[in-house]
């Protein structure tokens, strides 16, 4: 059987309701952490959001990895680090030697190469390898951190089939009305 | 969620109640509210100035620095010491309102109040140095009210304040003095913390802090001459037993709450429905006029008159879910502004009464002391009409409450002590302490906050304690907790305390009369009478000739929320007390600030904070700390 097609998941975020609080952004970061809020601002981690709330043209939103179907990134990494698996982009950091390529196609500005603890870098390493949004997979949590983090609900996970579903029983129950009038009318094209 | 936010039994069934009528209470609201900001939980948001609102990031590439510059450690630290300078103005303007009254009634121009303690006002001449021999007890009066508001007006730096400098051990005056913490000034205090934390003003943490536990201190001085005055204009405490919890309200008749923090006017409300009585009883009110407690209002009321107490702070609005308050008189202070909305779904006047305390939708009684009965004549006019528009069916009193033994003022629990050995009250208490009869004391302070489950790690950590014998205090919406949840009885001492304890507290309260042992949990009365245990505290230090961080004491405040208890907390330290906070204060975004409130503290002042979520290990951790002070006495 063929296996059906889906596009991938994305982060959503409304400039319309987006206030610039930077919530996201913490709560990306500890999500990411293993750690809880105090701890970690206690303990000085260094911890990086995988999501950047950015200010122009007027309004004020996040911006994150849009897990694109057809992704520049995947292309242009080197050592084939940049798959599509488990409907999103995903970076195999193991093999991932932190050379910015796909920083530099990314049209979202959506990847970061830089170490994620304190590590001074040792001569050899900066121990920097490419991270961006992963939807929040491996937090053990149902929605990603930002969506749960954010004050006004301007972030939300869409699903592209349901979004697509929705939009279309929208327009439909609008036409139904119409082809009532039609038949009323008896008017056939 | 709702549900396990809240352990009292009231709530089982007065919460359902709300949801079907579509009242939301503080639990929704809390949960409304989550996630609460990242930055404000951690003190790093900073909005002193309209270059911001800025925010430094605790973990990364964002910014380590406000526009103007400021770090974390600056604006955490100059964020929390504003919030101990508002809850040092909180207590001193309660203060200065009860000291005001005091100068009106000793120049004859209160004719509602009288003074009620004549001893009390002798002794706080004395104690203040003032004499207090003088035959026209108005005379004193009058001294002590003009010393008492010099402590708002004093501008000499090297002068302390009269009532901390005439409270406090020796040697914790020089050390607070050589910090330069010791207030001389309340007013001064607070404007300068005020001043310093302006933009562009004190950027070192250290030196904030210290600022802000000068304007602690301050909080004391107000707490302190607050207390006692009030003693004078309305009686000491003394043990009395009453009732608490919502079973106190009456169906038959007008049920009064009152609710805030300042006895002036209560205290007045409830002379003035002793004798209005007769006309509830003509509304059609069997049962005439019944004055309930909420919050500290109710606290003052309770350990002085014996008023039962209805509500802490966080079920005051279940108070009126019940549909049976016909009116809640509020003052100041921790008043929900949405008690005017779910008032507004019943019959219930909501009444406010002070120039400083208005809420939108309430009712405004413009209260004078000048004219305090007429006002309080008022208010219970406006409950009785109240009362003729109440739903019965729509009132639900849950059959619940709790017997407490309350008002252990340091008279009460000197002259209990007193009834075992007359001339050396204190040798009794220090002997169980020295021989380990008691272990330590706790007191046990602050608020609600729904963070926590409502009244649980009040309940869980005295249980502990008290199995460990150690001798429990409570003041606030701590006493109300434990007197909501009946550890103010007899039989909660039979029952929780450990065996050489409940021989002490058997032995003391057999020989005071009250027919068995004391009380387990003793309630001291309202938040601004955490001072009462000072002075507890201070006689004991000065009988053993020891400062107070030498004693087995500790202090606990397992839901602490308002400012005020940050300000009490921050004194306690400084008073060299370890202080437990059950909730997480919004200083974690600073290492610096953290490490000095927790660790550095002890260096400076001997008490500090310990911050523990979890009661069960609050109540390990302060156990710890009794047995380490005891082990430095060597007993």
């Amino acid at each position: 059987m063929k296996k059906k097609q889906r596009e991938n998941a994305i982060v959503f975020s409304d400039p319309e309701k987006c206030l610039g609080c930077h919530s996201c952004e913490l709560s990306c970061a500890v999500a990411h952490s293993g750690s809880d809020l105090h701890t970690a601002a206690l303990q000085g981690l260094t911890l990086r959001s995988r999501t950047s709330v950015v200010a122009a043209a007027g309004v004020t939103m996040p911006v994150q990895c849009r897990q694109c179907e057809d992704a520049p990134c995947a292309f242009a990494c080197p050592t084939g680090s940049i798959r599509q698996e488990d409907g999103m982009v995903v970076i195999r950091e193991k093999s991932c030697v932190g050379c910015k390529v796909c920083v530099m196609v990314c049209p979202f500005g959506a990847i970061s190469v830089k170490p994620e603890a304190d590590t001074a870098p040792e001569g050899r390493t900066n121990r920097g390898v490419a991270r961006k949004c992963d939807l929040c997979a491996h937090t053990g949590r149902e929605l990603p951190a930002c969506m749960e983090g954010c004050p006004t609900k301007a972030i939300s996970l869409i699903d592209l089939d349901e979004l697509r579903r929705s939009l279309v029983e929208a327009r439909v129950a609008e036409l139904a009305q119409s082809h009532r009038y039609l038949t009323q009318r008896k008017v056939k094209p | 969620m709702t549900m396990n936010h809240c352990n009292d039994p009231c709530a089982a069934t007065l919460i359902p109640q709300a949801r079907k009528e579509g009242i939301t209470t503080v639990w929704d609201r809390h949960k409304a509210m989550q996630p609460q900001c990242g930055f404000g939980q951690l003190g790093v948001c900073c909005r002193i100035c309209w270059k911001g609102p800025c925010r430094i990031d605790p973990f990364g590439d964002g910014p380590q620095q406000g526009v103007c510059g400021a770090t974390a450690d600056t604006i955490v630290a100059r964020n929390v010491i504003r919030m101990m300078a508002s809850g040092a103005a909180a207590h001193s303007e309660h203060g200065r309102h009860v000291a005001l009254a005091l100068l009106g009634i000793a120049e004859g121009k209160l004719p509602d109040y009288t003074i009620r303690d004549e001893g009390k006002l002798r002794s706080i001449a004395a104690k203040l140095g003032l004499d207090s021999t003088r035959e026209d007890i108005l005379a004193v009066a009058r001294d002590v009210a003009l010393t008492t508001l010099g402590d708002f007006q004093n501008q000499d730096h090297d002068t302390p304040c009269a009532w901390i400098a005439s409270t406090l051990t020796g040697k914790r005056l020089e050390k607070l003095a050589a910090l330069h913490v010791l207030p001389h000034n309340i007013d001064a205090v607070v404007t300068g913390i005020m001043a310093r934390t302006n933009v562009g003003c004190d950027a070192d943490p250290v030196n904030l802090i210290l600022g802000g536990v000068k304007g602690a201190l301050a909080d004391f001085d107000g707490m302190c001459l607050a207390t006692e005055i009030s003693d004078v204009l309305f009686g000491s405490p003394s043990p009395v037993v009453t009732a608490a919890n919502l079973g106190v309200l009456k169906e038959d008749a007008v049920n009064i709450a009152v609710h805030g923090h300042n006895p002036l006017l209560s205290d007045v409300v409830c002379d003035v429905a002793l004798l209005m009585g007769d006309e509830a009883r003509r509304a059609g009110a069997k049962g005439g006029i019944n004055i309930v407690g909420v919050c500290c209002t109710g606290n003052e009321v309770m350990v002085r008159h014996g008023i039962p107490l209805a509500a802490n702070y966080l079920s005051q609005e279940l108070a009126l879910i019940t549909g049976a308050v016909d009116a809640m008189v509020v003052d100041v202070q921790c008043i929900m502004p949405s008690i005017s909305e779910i008032g507004a779904c019943f019959h219930t006047e909501i009444i406010t009464t002070m120039d400083d305390t208005k809420i939108p939708g309430a009712t405004h009684v413009n209260f004078r002391e000048a004219t305090a009965a007429e006002n309080a004549r008022q208010i219970v006019t406006l409950a009785i009409e109240a009362y003729k528009r109440r739903n019965p069916q729509r009132v639900i009193i849950p059959d619940v409450k709790q017997t407490a033994m309350v008002g252990f003022g340091t008279e009460a629990v000197v002259g209990a002590l007193a009834t075992l050995n007359a001339e050396d009250p204190l040798k009794p208490l220090v002997d169980n302490i020295a021989n380990g009869n008691i272990r330590g004391i706790a007191l046990f302070a602050g608020c609600n906050n729904p963070k926590v489950e409502q009244d649980s790690s009040f309940v869980t950590i005295a249980r502990k304690l008290a199995r460990n014998n150690v001798l429990l205090l409570a003041t606030g919406c701590g006493a109300g907790a434990f007197a909501k949840h009946g550890m103010m009885t007899q039989e909660a001492t039979l029952e929780h305390a450990g065996d050489s304890l409940k021989a002490v507290l058997t032995a003391i309260g057999t020989s005071a009369g009250v027919g068995g042992p004391l009380p387990l949990v003793l309630h001291m009365g309202s938040c601004v009478d955490n001072s009462r245990a000072v002075e507890v505290a201070v006689a004991l230090a000065n009988k053993l000739g020891v400062d107070l961080d030498s004693l087995p004491l500790v202090a606990s405040a397992p839901e602490a929320m308002s400012e005020k208890a940050v300000a009490i907390g921050t004194w306690s330290v400084a008073l060299g007390i370890p202080t437990h906070l059950g909730t997480m204060p919004q200083v974690t975004g600073s290492p610096v600030v953290t490490k000095l409130v927790t660790e550095t503290a002890k260096e400076l002042l001997d008490g500090y904070f310990i911050v523990e979520l979890d009661p069960d290990r609050a109540a390990d951790r302060l156990l710890d700390v009794i047995d380490e002070r005891r082990k430095a006495l060597g007993i």
